[in-house]
This record gives structure tokens, C-alpha cells and sequence, in this order.
């Protein structure tokens, strides 16, 4: 990979790369230069993943000609094709180069920091939800039970936003998370459950269920399930398996048509 | 373009968290907890994931000033140093050093707390030190 991404760079079929270097221990995002060659040496497929599309997105911002190569998972080849769709990326100006992210043998690791999750202990057992479960399991609990062990979970938030900052998919200039009649902000402690249902209704066709966001959460909310039943429902209803291809989101389809009717009345 | 990602430390409390600042043209774009450090490991309190805000800021004080006649006014900092200097020595001449307190911070480093504390003791004189995380 490492040969290729330089081949790339010296054969301007890209004008910068982004993808993940070693320093000092860690492994962090990068842009790879052709005027830096030698950093490719130290290109990481990363074990650690931070959301490179946003790094993609403020380049495409600051040059929209520029060719810009990106290390792409399964994860991040959805969130390319969402947010495309949704009309944030050109996707001739992006790259990918793909990186074979699944369990093997043949690798030293998968490569994906979610293939190990957490085992939920004691007292999250007890109250609140696996975050390794699937929804149909989580929805065999009593309504009550269900109910309580969603608001247990929804209870500990510390409303610091990260779900909403890491994830690749949260473009929106304005935020609902941020608007006053449906959020107070600067108040503890966090509503329950409007905070976190205000943000699951949005990321209804449009999470790519790459769980950047369960993984930023310091109080282990089981972020990913809720989104994951969200989605649920749109496939249901749509039958859109979001950022599977370059279809169009349907809600967006619908805001889109709705707008350009004139009113009935 | 310039596009850098910089590793660092939040300076909002003694806890320490990893950050990564994205740089866009030597402007800081946003925050990113880090992944990989030992104290954090990904995850970040609402003013970690907004340092880059008061860095940005507007209303973020760049350089000395001082107060005459109720208006703010630009200044050197050896000017602004020894205006403080005198107005600390009026005040421990007329109501001696323990009039004095000293208040330092998370937000500095442990060098330079250890400097204010000895600044407190043994130039001003007064044992009045405390810090902020024990408000």
C-alpha cells in the first residue's frame, strides 16, 4: 500500500493523499504530499479510524480541483457515497483506494477498532443495553423494560456533542442539536429522551453504521443500535440501504418534491 | 495547500486529553480527541471537542492592556508589568502582604504554577495561594 499510495503521488493520478501515518507510536491522520515522498514509508492502513472524509471535505472546500486519494474502508466508501448523494462531495475529485478492512488470517489484524468492542459489564447489563446486541434481540424486552434500560442509557449523557463531531455524515451548517426550541444548550442535565431521538431521526438515511460515534462516547451509549433501528425503518418503508449505491437518500427526494408543489389549498 | 493534523494536549483542565488539531493553511479548522492516547482513547468533554473556538476568538486578549479612565488601552508588556508591579507594592505597604491572594490554574502548566506560588510566597509574601480546580 504503501508503494502504491507513492506511485499515485509521483504519477500525479492524485494531488494529495489522505490516510494514516506512525509518529511516535501513534497512528494519525495524514495528508500525504508529493513534496514529502518520503512520509509514504510511514503510511499506516490504521488500526485507529478517524472520520478522513471530513479531512477530504475541507480540502475539496479550500481547492475544488484538486484530486484528492483517500484510504477507504467499507465505512468510508458508504459515507462517500452518502455524502455525494447529498450533494457534499464531487465524487470525480475523490480517489479511493480500497483497504480490505475484514477479519483474516492472512492479516496481522482487522483492520477496524470496532471488531473488538466492549463487553458490557455488571451494571450495564443490568440497565441499560449490549452494545454488541442486535435490535431484534434489544426489541424482545418488555415495552417497559425497554423503556427504562433506553432511558438508563440516555440518563448519562454528558451532552459534550461527539457523537455529532465525529461523525463523517453531520454536514449541516445548522445544527437541530443546536436550536433552541428543540435543545436547550449550555444546560445540564441532557433531556431525555428528545436529545438523542432529535439526532437519531436525522441520521435516518444517511448513518452508514460505522460507529465513530458509540466510539467517541466517554459514557458508552449504545449509539450505533439506535441508529442502526432507524435505518431499519427505512429500509422498511423505502427499501434504501443507505450508501449501498449512489441512490438518492429518500428523505431527501421527499423534502425536494414537497418544496417545488404548490400548495393545495 | 498547507493541511496538517497536530497533535496535542487540552488545556482546558489537569486531566490531560490527547487532541489533534486539523490545520488548514496555518489555521486551526477543528478539534479530534486522539485515538491512541493513553488518558482519553478517543473520547472528549464538550470543551475539548470546541478548543479550537477560543483560539479563534474574536474577543480573545492578544496582548497587554491596561485600564485608564474606565477605557482598555494597548500596552507593552514591561509597561503593563510594572504598572501591576506598583499597584501590588501600594497595596502591601498599606494593608500589608496578607491583603494578597493569588489564584492559579488548570489551564497552566505545572512550571509555571510552581513560578506563581513562588512569586506569591516570596515576593509578595503571602501564603494566600490556592488553585482553581478547588473552587
Amino acid at each position: 500500500m504503501q508503494k502504491r499510495v507513492r506511485k499515485w503521488l509521483e504519477e500525479e493520478v492524485v494531488d494529495v493523499f489522505v490516510a494514516y501515518i506512525e509518529q511516535k507510536g501513534h497512528i494519525l491522520p495524514h495528508v500525504f504530499s508529493p513534496d514529502s515522498l518520503e512520509e509514504c514509508a510511514l503510511l499506516h492502513p490504521g488500526l485507529q479510524r478517524y472520520p478522513l472524509e471530513e479531512i477530504a471535505l475541507e480540502l475539496a472546500e479550500e481547492d475544488p480541483e484538486l484530486r484528492i486519494g483517500i484510504l477507504a474502508r467499507e465505512c468510508t466508501k458508504r459515507s462517500l457515497n452518502v455524502l455525494s448523494t447529498w450533494n457534499q462531495l464531487d465524487q470525480g475529485q475523490l480517489i479511493p483506494m480500497e483497504v480490505s478492512c475484514c477479519p483474516s488470517l492472512l492479516q496481522e489484524h482487522a483492520r477496524c477498532s470496532y471488531l473488538n468492542p466492549d463487553q458490557p459489564g455488571e451494571l450495564k447489563t443490568l440497565y441499560g443495553l449490549d452494545p454488541n446486541a442486535c435490535t431484534q434481540e434489544v426489541e424482545a424486552l418488555e415495552q417497559e423494560e425497554l423503556y427504562s434500560h433506553w432511558t438508563y442509557e440516555f440518563s448519562k449523557c454528558i451532552k459534550c456533542y461527539g457523537c455529532r463531531d465525529i461523525c463523517p455524515l453531520c454536514f449541516c451548517r445548522e445544527c437541530s442539536l443546536e436550536h433552541t426550541d428543540l435543545v436547550h444548550t449550555g444546560e445540564m442535565l441532557t433531556e431525555v429522551p428528545i436529545f438523542h431521538l432529535v439526532r437519531a431521526v436525522h441520521m435516518a438515511g444517511r448513518c452508514i453504521d460505522c460507529g465513530l460515534c458509540e466510539e467517541a462516547c466517554p459514557v458508552n451509549i449504545p449509539l450505533r443500535l439506535l441508529y442502526r433501528k432507524v435505518n431499519e425503518i427505512i429500509v422498511k418503508t423505502f427499501d434504501y440501504y443507505t450508501g449501498t449505491d449512489m441512490e438518492t437518500a429518500p428523505l431527501n427526494i421527499l423534502g425536494q418534491e414537497i418544496a417545488c408543489q404548490a400548495n393545495p389549498l | 495547500m498547507d493541511y496538517k493534523l497536530v497533535p496535542s494536549v487540552c488545556s482546558y483542565c489537569g486531566t490531560g486529553c490527547g487532541l489533534l488539531y486539523r490545520v488548514v493553511n496555518g489555521k486551526i479548522t477543528g478539534t479530534w480527541p486522539m485515538k491512541s492516547h493513553p488518558v482519553n482513547q478517543g473520547k472528549l468533554c464538550i470543551k475539548g471537542w470546541n478548543m479550537h473556538q477560543f483560539i479563534n476568538s474574536d474577543i480573545r486578549l492578544k496582548f497587554p492592556l491596561i485600564k485608564l479612565n474606565g477605557h482598555f488601552k494597548r500596552a507593552t508588556w514591561d509597561k503593563a508589568i510594572g504598572y501591576a508591579a506598583k499597584k501590588f507594592q501600594e497595596v502591601v505597604q498599606r494593608y500589608g502582604p496578607e491583603s494578597i491572594g493569588v489564584l492559579v490554574s488548570a489551564k497552566v502548566s505545572n512550571e509555571e504554577n510552581y513560578l506563581a506560588q513562588k512569586l506569591a510566597r516570596a515576593a509578595l509574601g503571602t501564603n494566600n495561594v490556592d488553585h482553581c480546580a478547588r473552587l
